[in-house]
């Protein structure tokens, strides 16, 4: 490619160098240190006049170092006069930070957008925003590229006997998501909802002892690991039909029985709730925060029907291990589902995220993409992580910009190379 | 420094809401004049001086003239500035163009974001809206924005008007699902989804319930209805699954088209939309729309914002 440069920053160099490898370039030559001070300090080896530029930099653990680091980049290729800068952030950073969380809270993934239109970018490109709507947030055009292809690709290939699985979100804000996967796979989805405050009511609701008697008895026999096949089946489908929604606590992240008793931690925790946290239905964010630690106690909700199939958990990224592990242990446990995959763009796994994941016995697989850095030695100790290879969309992405080309075949059909 | 007071200004078509806030502000709406060349172009003037003045611009923008609603309130907002007011906030509590707020489609505008722009190019120093169609809109105005959730109000009418105990809350599609959740766990209800499956090759789409409805009543709700179609049909899927009534509740009924014969037709018991949208002369030919006034909510946010209170408190609460 002539007049093009493609610059890897320090945050995620290997997948830098496969785009450039697909790309038939070597990556331009710079020097990124720091200096002892802490400061950043880039070095352009490579005439950079009048010609098109691309810099290639992805979340990782030392975001905001690395946020920096392509910040300047991309001032210094403005400063050396190159005619057009794109930055390629295939896990954009702060995405989670895309709306006001809290009252008073800063939309941070707007203000990294300005940061990046500042310093002189032009273009943006990034996967799977955590939500679409980011792309408003830049006053310059933003590609956002999709993992859910490659992903789909992934299971039809891997996943036996797709057709019968279940695509799962694993809170309602991500239905989209999954709706979008389910459709393109032509198979079915489930939703998992938890909440905090109605774990009271229901129980003593279910104190009903006729009740309580039937739940258990449903829940004993979906323990069982083997049903026979023949009416017993039968009936185990009635059961799950008429009710779709299937029920069961959670206590301090893994789910119990009905019989349990907590006895460090009262159910009485609802109180604060409402102090701790004033807001609607945006405000206090089920989907990305996992507070645990404050509820101890939360009911999990499985609305639709794994019974005896696999279910796929599609999120947008996998950060903290809390709710999937949740997810899957009831969806194993109480709704009888074969295993579960966990499938996600974005492997972020902070801190023993991975670990805890490895640990739980109701994941079988967990799928991710390698748009985040994820180090050799993790993805080695790991028996259960897949990662899924997505620079040649990157470097396709980057071609046809580079020659002016219609990057929406993307978007669809060729997102699955 | 000269006391600055709220002046509340209003087009002159769809006033109904201006007036219900400035009444429970107990102020008058200012005079000014909208004027209407025969070419169609607009020309605005203050009656009375606004310099230094705290001005509150309440539209209420529906379907039919989006685009001359939206450019009279871009002119409003110019000509007090020009004027010299101190603050110029827009309470625009049905975001116009608010579902084209990302690049669903190759080469689709954000539309969102060029109102946004527009807005505060215009010289609009503070905005106030009410369910946002995706609160990252937020994120696309460089003034701050007030997001208002009507949900208190929905909640109220839902503990006055319907026998709650019985009922159950509907999402009428996937993305729904998160506002849904969020009202049922604050009416402590269950809820069930609806889904629009496309699940075999050749199968034309149909709708899919996800949960238990039987003997029960039905709230469906929605940011938005604009054809009422799909909530139409969703009343008809949820009746086939044994549900005792079905109601719709959505914050902005938007109504066009050939909607208030969709909702006549349709098996819908009730479909209420707060007054963020003008939809009084609908009423009139539906006997089963209902209104929830919200006024009493913005005329709060309005007397907070201007004294610099907090208004975090009607996220959750509804103002008495």
């Amino acid at each position: 490619m002539r007049k093009c440069k493609v610059f890897v920053g320090n945050s995620h160099p290997e997948l830098g160098h496969l785009v450039c490898e697909r790309l038939g370039i070597e990556a331009a030559p710079c020097t990124l240190k720091k200096f002892a001070n802490g400061e950043t300090s880039v070095q352009i080896g490579a005439s950079v006049r009048d010609e098109d530029v691309y810099v290639i930099q992805s979340g990782s653990p030392e975001i905001n170092d690395h946020i920096m680091e392509l910040l300047i980049l991309v001032s210094a290729c403005r400063g050396g006069s190159a005619k057009k800068i794109t930055a390629v952030l295939p896990q954009f950073p702060y995405s989670k930070q895309c709306k006001m969380k809290k009252h008073r809270g800063a939309i941070t993934a707007r203000m990294l957008a300005n940061l990046l239109i500042m310093a002189g970018a032009d273009h943006v490109v990034s996967m799977d925003l955590h939500a679409s709507q980011m792309q408003g947030f830049f006053t310059k055009p933003v590609d956002n590229l999709y993992g859910g292809p490659s992903l789909g690709k992934w299971i039809k290939e891997n996943v036996e006997d797709y057709r019968g699985a279940v695509v799962v979100s694993k809170n309602p804000g991500g239905t989209k998501r999954v709706t979008a996967l389910a459709d393109s796979l032509k198979i079915n989805f489930a939703m998992i909802h938890t909440d905090r405050r109605r774990s009271k009511d229901l129980y003593s609701q279910n104190k009903d002892k006729l009740q309580l008697k039937q739940r258990k008895q449903s829940m004993l026999r979906k323990n069982k690991p083997i049903i026979k096949p023949g009416d017993f089946e039968n009936e185990e489908e009635n059961i799950i039909l008429t009710n779709g929604i299937q029920t069961a606590r959670v206590i301090k992240g893994h789910v119990v029985d009905d019989e349990y008793v907590d006895d460090t931690n009262p159910i009485e925790s609802d109180v604060e709730g409402s102090i701790g946290t004033i807001g609607s239905f945006d405000a206090v964010d089920s989907e990305d925060d996992e507070e645990f630690d404050v509820q101890p106690e939360k009911l999990i909700t499985l609305v639709g029907n794994v019974q005896g199939r696999t279910a796929i958990i599609l999120d947008d990224m996998i950060d903290r291990p809390g709710s999937f592990i949740s997810a899957s242990e009831h969806m194993v446990k109480n709704c009888g589902a074969k295993e579960v995959v966990v499938v996600a763009t974005h492997g972020i796994f902070t801190g023993d995220c991975l670990e805890q994941l490895e640990k739980s016995d109701d994941i079988h697989k967990i799928v991710v993409t390698n748009t985040y850095p994820i180090s050799k030695e993790r993805i080695n100790n790991s028996k259960k992580l897949v990662v899924i290879d997505v620079s040649s969309i990157f470097a396709e992405c980057i071609r046809r910009d580079h020659y002016g080309e219609s990057i929406s075949v993307l978007f669809d059909s060729l997102a699955s190379l | 420094m000269a006391t600055n007071s709220i002046k509340l200004l209003a087009p002159d078509v769809h006033r109904n809401l201006a007036e219900l806030v400035a009444k429970r502000l107990g102020l008058k709406l200012t005079n000014c004049k909208l004027k209407r060349d025969p070419s169609g172009e607009v020309s605005f003037s203050i009656g009375e001086s606004v310099r230094d003045q705290d001005i509150f611009i309440v539209t209420q923008i529906g379907s039919g003239d989006v685009n001359d609603r939206v450019l009279e309130l871009l002119i409003m907002i110019n000509a007090s500035k020009t004027a010299s007011a101190r603050r110029i906030s827009a309470i625009i509590p049905n975001f116009p163009y608010a579902r084209q707020d990302r690049k669903d489609k190759s080469r689709a505008p954000i539309t969102a974001k060029l109102m946004a722009d527009m807005l505060t190019t215009a010289g609009c120093d503070h905005v106030i809206t009410m369910d946002l169609h995706a609160s990252q809109i937020q994120g696309f105005f460089d003034v701050p924005v007030d997001n208002l959730y009507a949900e208190p109000s929905v909640v109220r009418y839902i503990k006055e008007n319907i026998n709650f105990k019985e009922a159950i809350i509907i999402s009428p599609d996937a993305g729904g699902a998160k506002r849904a959740a969020a009202l049922a766990d604050r009416l402590d209800l269950n809820f069930a989804l609806i889904h629009k499956e496309r699940a075999r090759a050749n199968e034309v789409s149909r709708m899919v319930l996800v949960g238990d409805v039987s003997d029960k009543i039905c709230i469906i709700v929605d940011d938005m209805a604009d054809t009422c179609g799909t909530l139409a049909k969703a009343a008809e899927v949820l009746l086939e699954n044994k549900a005792k009534s079905v109601i719709a509740i959505v914050t902005h009924g938007i109504l066009s088209g050939k909607a208030i014969e969709n909702i006549n037709n349709s098996k819908l018991d009730r479909v209420v939309c707060t007054n963020t949208v003008p939809f009084e002369d609908k009423m009139l030919k539906c006997p089963k729309l209902d209104a929830i006034d919200i006024s009493s909510v913005l005329a709060e946010a309005i007397r907070r914002l201007h004294n610099g209170e907090s208004i975090s408190y009607l996220f959750k609460n509804y103002p008495l």
